[in-house]
This record gives structure tokens, sequence and C-alpha cells, in this order.
């Protein structure tokens, strides 16, 4: 490495050239594809985008397809999903000659590797929805419109709609939802205690990650505090501050120092529930085989429950978004890579995921399935999405929040929040976040 | 007798402070050596997950190791060894090539730009090296080396490509070697070639020892240019993206006693390499002028 920098400092001259020519080509591109990518669905350019569903009276169009998913949608283990499915999608369309090929890039980290190189980017992409944040300003995502649009409205909750909708426009198919929700132990806790989080404190320990700011607000937005009004407004501010923020702030202190209460940090949680010692605790769905095969008959998932602030009860909300097929504005060939979209996002393709890989699928029809609706962590990710979730705000300025945040949940758990400096460190978490550190 | 009782004194007291400095450097000793030793134990730890009570793992095992090296479907640890190997392997003849000739044509050539030629080098050298990247990337794919098998020669002239810049440590060994040596070899009809791997080379077997673990290690360690130019190609993964992936929210869990066993996997080759040229740091000019 330190050999390399050599070389390419020596090749700086040649560098600045190359990258500076580089450049230009991608400002130049994709507003003009960006348009294509949208267009191609709403009017009828190329003439055959009415037609997708059909096998007929497409054009004959050779093309090579990059897409990008998680490894394990293209691993053999879970039954080669994606794989399967391009093939299928390819038998849809027997007019379509295309070549698939796929690479590897986690949903939450997807938006970088498409920043890197717009052009050499994949066609077609798993995304979740806070990687809009950055994808837009890139003008890397393709505007999804016309009869795919209608179809991800049509059969799709609001949430999952909102969570992909920036200033009217929507920007990719939702194939599931992304939040966390409760985990249990059914030997402990009964239907009834898990509505309540201080009852299940008296009965067993109950683990969260209090120092994790995905996880913090929760407790907030329940007593009322909110995310630029209603999470899209990017001119209000975030409102933590106040009676109720320090009310919340005490209820905190409080939790923190009930023996039944342990914060679930560096995966402490899930150790906890493999030796028994915490009997419940918050995570997604990625956490479902551990605990399952940790706690075997006796595992249990639901939304979240409510905890009672000063005599009152209040709902505890999770952030929610959703992961989705997002196309590329850079495609060259916007028809076939959103159809592809829209297949990857149809029911069908929704139910093998879930078969092969428990990926919750939000397709309304095939959630209202009663095979679907009976399973537990179904349920739990959609009674959390439809109860007691917010939709994540992925406006610009939401970029302030995480670090005062993350940095609020450490004291409170290092002890430094006491009930007398409540409204003071609350009152300054509050400012923090809503201080811009580094200007978008 | 008084003699006696001050050499008496003295052993006391280098007893003494021998048995302060052994202390003192054997809890260094403990306290360096210790995350090497979590990292072992965490390899053979049958317990899962990352989070775990107790220092000493509750029961071993090897299934760490096997699975590492079997469940290949979703990281595929094997092949991201196996390009690491290859990109090292090639990268450390090449720039240890380069490193070499480039220290001897500063040492024992005199030319007109070689004194500014050095303090650009040192220059260019005070550049962090990711400053870089984006650009490297853009050049490779100019040239077509950022897709397919092509990256691993992208890597590996990465890896080895500026080596030659960094020849100051192995020049001010060469300028230790006298250079009646070279004389002589001239005399008896060598040529400059000749001289440098029939005299020089032979005489500077730590230094080019230094060379190649250095070049060879590189690969193993580095993140950022893999990273960048990689991408979303997984085939091509070295084991520093491999592992990195490992820790990921999705995989942590199941991961994290692979991830040690990785770690400890990956010291294998650079601790043979080390093992094998370790005995050549000790030779060098030792019989090399007999007057």
């Amino acid at each position: 490495m330190k050999k390399m920098k050599r070389m390419a400092a020596l090749l700086l001259s040649g560098v600045l050239a190359l990258s500076a020519t580089a450049c230009g080509g991608n400002n130049g591109t994709p507003q003009s594809t960006t348009k294509g990518g949208s267009t191609t669905n709403t009017t009828a350019s190329g003439g055959n985008n009415e037609t997708t569903a059909a096998s007929g009276g497409e054009e004959s169009i050779t093309c090579n397809l990059l897409v990008w998913t998680p490894s394990e949608d293209q691993s053999p283990d879970y039954g080669n999903w994606i794989q399967t499915q391009c093939d299928a999608f390819a038998k849809e369309h027997p007019n379509w000659n295309i070549t698939f090929s796929f690479g590897v890039a986690s949903e939450a980290e997807v938006a970088k590797l498409i920043a890197q190189d717009t052009e050499a980017a994949a066609d077609v992409f798993m995304m979740a929805n806070d990687q809009l944040t950055d994808l837009l300003p890139a003008k890397a995502v393709a505007r999804i419109g016309g009869e795919t649009e209608t179809f991800v409205k049509e059969n799709n909750s609001d949430t999952m709609v909102e969570s992909l909708t920036v200033d009217g426009a929507l920007y990719g198919v939702p194939f599931t939802s992304n939040t966390w929700f409760m985990y249990y132990d059914k030997s402990v806790f009964s239907e009834e205690d898990i509505k309540n989080l201080d009852t299940m404190l008296e009965k067993g320990v109950v683990s969260f990650p209090i120092t994790n700011s995905w996880y913090l607000p929760s407790f907030y937005v329940g007593n009322g505090c909110t995310f630029f009004e209603d999470g899209t407004n990017p001119d209000a501010k975030i409102d933590f501050g106040g009676e109720k923020g320090i009310a919340v702030t005490n209820y905190l202190v409080d939790l923190l120092a009930n023996p039944n209460f342990a914060v679930d940090v560096d995966e402490s949680g899930i150790a906890g529930i493999r030796d028994g010692s915490i009997k419940a605790m918050f995570s997604g769905s990625w956490s479902y085989e551990s605990i399952k095969e940790a706690l075997g008959e006796n595992f249990g998932c639901a939304q979240l429950p409510t905890y009672t602030l000063n005599g009152e009860q209040k709902q505890m909300y999770s952030f929610a978004g959703s992961k989705a097929i997002g196309v590329s504005a850079n495609t060259k060939y916007p028809q076939v890579a959103v159809a592809l979209a829209r297949y990857l996002g149809s029911p069908e393709s929704q139910k093998s995921h879930y078969e092969s890989r428990n990926i919750i699928p939000c397709n309304t029809s095939l959630l209202s399935d009663p095979a679907m609706a009976e399973d537990l962590l179904v349920k739990a990710q959609n009674d959390t999405v439809a109860n007691t979730s917010i939709i994540q705000p992925f406006i610009a300025p939401m970029a302030n929040y995480w670090t005062p945040s993350d940095n609020f949940g450490k004291s409170l758990r290092n002890g430094e929040v006491t009930h007398e400096n409540a409204a003071e460190l609350t009152e300054a978490w509050n400012t923090n976040m809503n201080t811009t550190i580094v200007d978008n | 007798m008084g003699k006696e009782k001050i050499t008496g004194s003295m052993k006391a007291r280098k007893f003494i402070s021998n048995t302060i400095v052994h202390t003192i450097l054997a809890i260094m000793a403990i306290i360096w050596v210790f995350p090497i030793f979590w990292v072992v134990l965490t390899s053979f730890r049958a317990e899962k997950g990352s989070y775990v009570s107790s220092f000493f793992p509750k029961s071993y095992t090897l299934n760490n190791y096997i699975q590492l090296f079997t469940n290949t479907s979703v990281l595929n640890f094997p092949k991201m060894f196996a390009n690491t190997l290859i990109i090292a392997i090639f990268s450390c003849i090449i720039s240890t090539f380069f490193v070499l000739s480039v220290s001897y044509c500063m040492s024992r050539l005199r030319f007109k730009m070689r004194k500014p030629f050095m303090n650009v080098a040192m220059i260019l050298g005070l550049f962090p090296a990711f400053m870089s990247m984006v650009a490297v990337y853009y050049i490779l794919k100019a040239i077509g080396l950022s897709e397919g098998a092509m990256i691993r020669v992208a890597l590996v002239l990465v890896y080895s490509g500026g080596s030659g810049l960094g020849f100051y440590i192995a020049k001010g060994f060469f300028d230790t070697i006298p250079k009646a040596l070279d004389e002589a070899a001239y005399i008896d009809g060598c040529t400059r070639w000749q001289v440098f791997y029939k005299i020089t080379i032979p005489l500077s077997k730590p230094i080019i020892v230094y060379t190649v673990l250095t070049s060879f290690m590189g690969p193993w360690v580095d993140f950022i240019f893999a990273k960048v130019i990689c991408r979303a190609e997984a085939d091509y993964y070295t084991v520093a993206i491999g592992l990195w992936r490992m820790l990921e929210r999705e995989y942590i869990d199941n991961w994290y006693t692979c991830f040690a066993a990785g770690a400890v996997c990956i010291s294998i080759p650079i601790a043979i390499l080390f093992i094998v040229m370790q005995r050549y740091y000790t030779e060098g000019l030792s019989g090399a002028v007999k007057g």
C-alpha cells in the first residue's frame, strides 16, 4: 500500500486527466438516462412497456444485465434464489435474450458501491430504503413509473410505498419490510405479559440495545417526540426537547437501574438468550435463526410492548423501512431492468424468497394468505410495521441524528445521566442532533 | 576483603535490576501476546456468537476451521485465500525485484537526476495511499482491468507497481557494501548486471528477506484497495474483505468464531515465509571481505 501511493502519485497528472474525463462522462449520462428510465414506463417509448406482463408482442432485445444482491440470494445453500428467479423471468419473455451476471452487494451498503462508479454499477440491485439518501444525489437510481408504479402501490401497504417515495416519485419495488421487534421466551412471559415492558421486567430479564441510535428513539417517539414533523419536512426539526423528552430520559434512568434490565451491546443479547440469562430482547428478522435455535419450543416474537410512564401506557415505536429492488439510472435497457425489478417484487417471487431465506414478504395479498399470516415471525414483523413503528426518516438532515444519539445512549448506560441532570442533558442532546456537523 | 564486598553488592544489585527488568519485559510480552492468544482461543471456541462472558471458552472444537473451509456458499473463504495467495506471490516477486533494482541503481550509479529523484520519491512517500484510490480505480477501469479475472492482475499491479519507490532502506543497506568488491568484480570483467546478481544480491540477504516479507504481507492486510477494486465481484475478494464481511450485522453471530479461525489461517503463509527466510537475517556481510 505504501508503495501504491507512490506509484499513484507519480501518475498524478494522468490520473487527473482521466478522472476529469470520467466525471465529465458521468455528469452527462445519468441525467439523460434517468429521464429514459422514468419515461420508459409512463410513455410508450420503445413501444413495448405496456405489454411487459404478456409474453408476446415484445420487440426482441439482446442484452446483458448485471444484478447485485446479497450473497445469500446467490448461494446454493438458499436455493440459488436470484438465478432461479432470473431464469423464470427470461422464460416469461421469450423475445428478450438476456445474459445475466451477478455481483454481491448487501442491501445496507449498496449505495456506496454504486456511487463509486455509477456507470459500471448493476442494472438491477437490492437496497435498503435509506440508501436512497445517497443514491438520489448521485443520480444513480431510476424513478419507477407507469404500470409498475401502479402495481407497487396496489400491492403494498402505504408504509412500504412511502418509505420509497421522495417528492412524490417512487424509486424501487419493495420486497420486504425492515424493522426490529421483540423476541421472547414463551415459558417466562405470557401473551398478556408481553403487552407491557414493565410487566415483563417483573418476570424476567429483558435486554434492549439502548446504546444504538436505531433503537433508542423507540421510547421517546412513544411519548410524542417527533422527527421532522411527519418525518419528511427538512425545514422542521427533530423534537426531543421539553417535558416529553425529559420524562422519557427519567424513565430510562430508572430502567437502567432495574436489575432485570440488561443493555444489549456487542451481541450480548443473543449470548444471553443462549445461556438463559436473558429472557427477551429486541432485534430484527436477521436474528431469527439464532434465537429460534436457542429457544426452540419456547420461541416467541411479537410487536413492541408499551411501557408505563408516570402511570400512563405509552407505546414503543421502532423505525421501519423497506428493502426494495432498485433500477440503475444508467442502465442501457430500462424496460428490461424495470420489468425484472417488478418480477422480483412480485408475490410469487416474494413467496419463494420467504421459503428460501425467511425474507418476510410485504405484498398485501400474500400477507393475507392464512399460511403466511400464522407464521410467528411474519406476524411479528408485520404487526410491528403496521402498529408500532414510524417510517425511518431518510431526508438529509437525519444524518445529524445518529452520532449524538449513540453518544446519549452511551451516557445513559454509563450512568452519566441521572435524575438531576436529565433535563439539561436531554436538551443538549436535542440541540446536538439538530446541528449540522458536516455541511450537506 | 573490600574488593570482594564490592563485587558481592554489585552482583546483588545486578540480580535485582535484572529481576525487575525481566519482570517488566515479561508483563509487556504477555500484554503483547494477549490479543493473539485470545484470537487463537476464540478460533477454537465451541460457543457461537461474538459475545462471551468468560475469557476461556467453555468448550473447544475444530468446527470453526471446518466451517470456514467447507461452508463456501455465502462467504467463500478458500477462494479468497487462494486469490490473496496468488496476488501476494506475484506482487512479492515483482516488487522485490523492483525495490532491489532501484536501490542498486541509487546506491551504485551516479547520474544527473539521482538526487532530485530521491527527493521526489521521499515527498511522494508522504502522501497517504488512499488519496489515490478512486483515481487508481478509474485508471484500471480505463485499461480494462476492473472486471472479471483481470481484477487479480489489477491488484498485483496495485500492490507491486509503485514498490520501486520504497527503495530507501535497501539503498541504505547497499551503501554499506564496500565498493571495493564491485571494483574487483569489474576488473575481473563483470558487467553491472553481473555485479548486481553475483556480488550485491548474495551479500544482501537480510534486506532481501525484509523486502520479500513486507511485500508479501501487503496484499494480506490491505483492505481499501481490494474493496475499491473488487466492488461487487465476490469471486475475487481477498481475505481482508472476507474477514470484514464476516463481522457485518447479518453474519457476525454465525461467523464470529470462523472469523477468528480465518485470522489464524492467514497468519500461516506469512509465518511459513518468515520461518524459512529468518535464518538469512543473521547472515550478511560475514565472510564477504577477506582482506
